[in-house]
């Protein structure tokens, strides 16, 4: 089997790298390792508009489940502050249906797709990546490719069979656990994020609403105390609302790996670490960058030279394009890790009254004159 | 370490943290020769799917 462009991965990186590479008339073939595409979900399916600028389609009815106008940020001690707007507004998809649509959408542009499609190794010549070996239904098959594209999520085994460093530390990885829920009271125009040591070391829960009472209910923790599991269930467990799915996953808060792409192989996604480390978001940036690997992988093909040297471009690409905005939140989620539940609840007051997509620098820093110890870890931002 | 048969939610978190590349999810997260017991994958398990080997 041979074609020019092999994806492995069927989720929103791999249909995302796919239809790009296909729409600029290469053949493409994705391979999934799951028999449908779209589960199991590993997503609280929040994202903003710029995930449909990005990949040039409208956000259709079909998998969009809810628009959200802003989001309230609930403190330890239940102060509440609501941010209204900006990266606060967006929508929460319906991430089976979403997947899917691309899939399907990829599919048009002409890439093949096979499911129940395991890869299992890589197919190297000369240090080049040529290929993958799958596994299809027990079988083993050779697929050679001139250009690979890892879009195989936070295990990435791509990568590291293709010689990049892929390993992250514990407290580099968010472990999560959510249940999409039937019967969660609450304004569905709005997202609830809520904080503290008790509710979630490390991390924060949420509330994302799909409407009519069904919504996300999930937490990501970075903790040795307990499971995501078992504060998920202390965190629903006076909610008077019903599971009909759970969700678990990990995901990356280390910034993106130090290389993403090498002879014949680019790495996208979740694989590659392209998810904002302070709120763990993955969808618009996964987008942006896979689109790019796409439309390079093609471009490799057709000038021939599919060598480090050429797709190094993607790289380029995908930092001019969101570089600053990951090493921004990296940056953020190091001064955020500081934070005591005293500081978030300080924070909650201020940001009860102040609008941070307003907010005047005299304010800011009389707030900060009078908490001296955020002070100290907020003046590494300034 | 010794995956709990029933426990695994197949989401892979394990595997991106092993020090030694000796996890594999494959239907379910497989154990390859060489751990050396040293507990990190526990850690990041949403599920509590992995304890050390006694």
């Amino acid at each position: 089997m041979k074609y020019q462009v092999v994806v492995v991965g069927g989720r929103i990186g791999g249909s995302i790298s796919s239809l790009f590479a296909s729409k600029n008339d290469v053949n493409v073939l994705m391979i999934e390792k799951q028999q449908e595409i779209g589960v199991p979900v590993q997503c609280a399916e929040g994202t903003t508009a710029g995930t449909f600028h990005t990949l040039e389609m409208k956000p259709l009815k079909k998998y969009i489940a809810n628009k959200v106008k802003g989001a309230e940020l609930h403190a330890p001690n239940g102060t509440t502050a609501k941010i209204s707007g900006g990266m606060a507004e967006g929508y929460i998809l319906e991430r089976k249906i979403f997947d899917k649509h691309l899939a399907q959408e990829s599919a048009q542009a002409g890439t093949d797709i096979m499911l129940k499609t395991t890869a299992k190794d890589l197919i190297i010549n000369k240090g080049k990546v040529c290929g993958v070996v799958a596994e299809h239904l027990g079988q083993r098959i050779k697929i050679k490719a001139d250009v690979v594209i890892a879009a195989d999520g936070i295990e990435s085994n791509i990568a590291r069979l293709a010689g990049l460093n892929t390993l992250k530390k514990p407290y580099e990885i968010c472990s999560c656990a959510q249940y999409e829920m039937v019967g969660v009271d609450g304004d569905p125009n709005w997202l609830k994020f809520y904080f503290g040591t008790e509710m979630a070391p490390g991390g924060y829960a949420w509330i994302f609403p799909k409407g009519q009472g069904v919504a996300n209910v999930g937490l990501g923790i970075r903790s040795t105390e307990k499971t995501a599991y078992a504060y998920l269930e202390k965190f629903t467990s006076k909610m008077d609302a019903t599971p009909i799915e759970l969700n678990i996953g990990g995901v990356p808060l280390s910034g993106p790996m130090e290389k993403t792409f090498t002879d014949g192989l680019l790495v996208v996604g979740d694989a590659a670490g392209q998810v904002e480390p302070l709120t763990g978001g993955g969808i618009h940036t996964t987008a942006t960058c896979s689109r790019i690997a796409g439309e390079v992988a093609a471009q490799a093909v057709q000038e021939n030279d599919t060598s480090a040297s050429f797709l190094k471009k993607y790289e380029d690409l995908w930092k001019e394009k969101i570089g600053d905005t990951l090493d921004m939140s990296l940056k953020y989620r190091h001064v955020a890790d500081k934070l005591n539940d005293d500081d978030m609840n300080s924070l909650a007051e201020f940001l009860k009254y102040n609008n941070p997509n307003s907010l005047s620098k005299i304010s800011a820093l009389k707030f900060l004159g009078k908490h001296p110890h955020l002070l100290k870890h907020l003046k590494e931002l300034l | 370490m010794k995956p709990e048969p029933g426990k695994c939610g197949y989401c892979g978190a394990c595997v991106t943290v092993c020090p030694h590349a000796r996890l594999e999810l494959n239907n379910q997260v497989h154990l390859k020769k060489g751990c050396v017991n040293c507990g990190t994958c526990i850690i990041v398990c949403p599920l509590g799917a992995l304890k050390l080997e006694e």
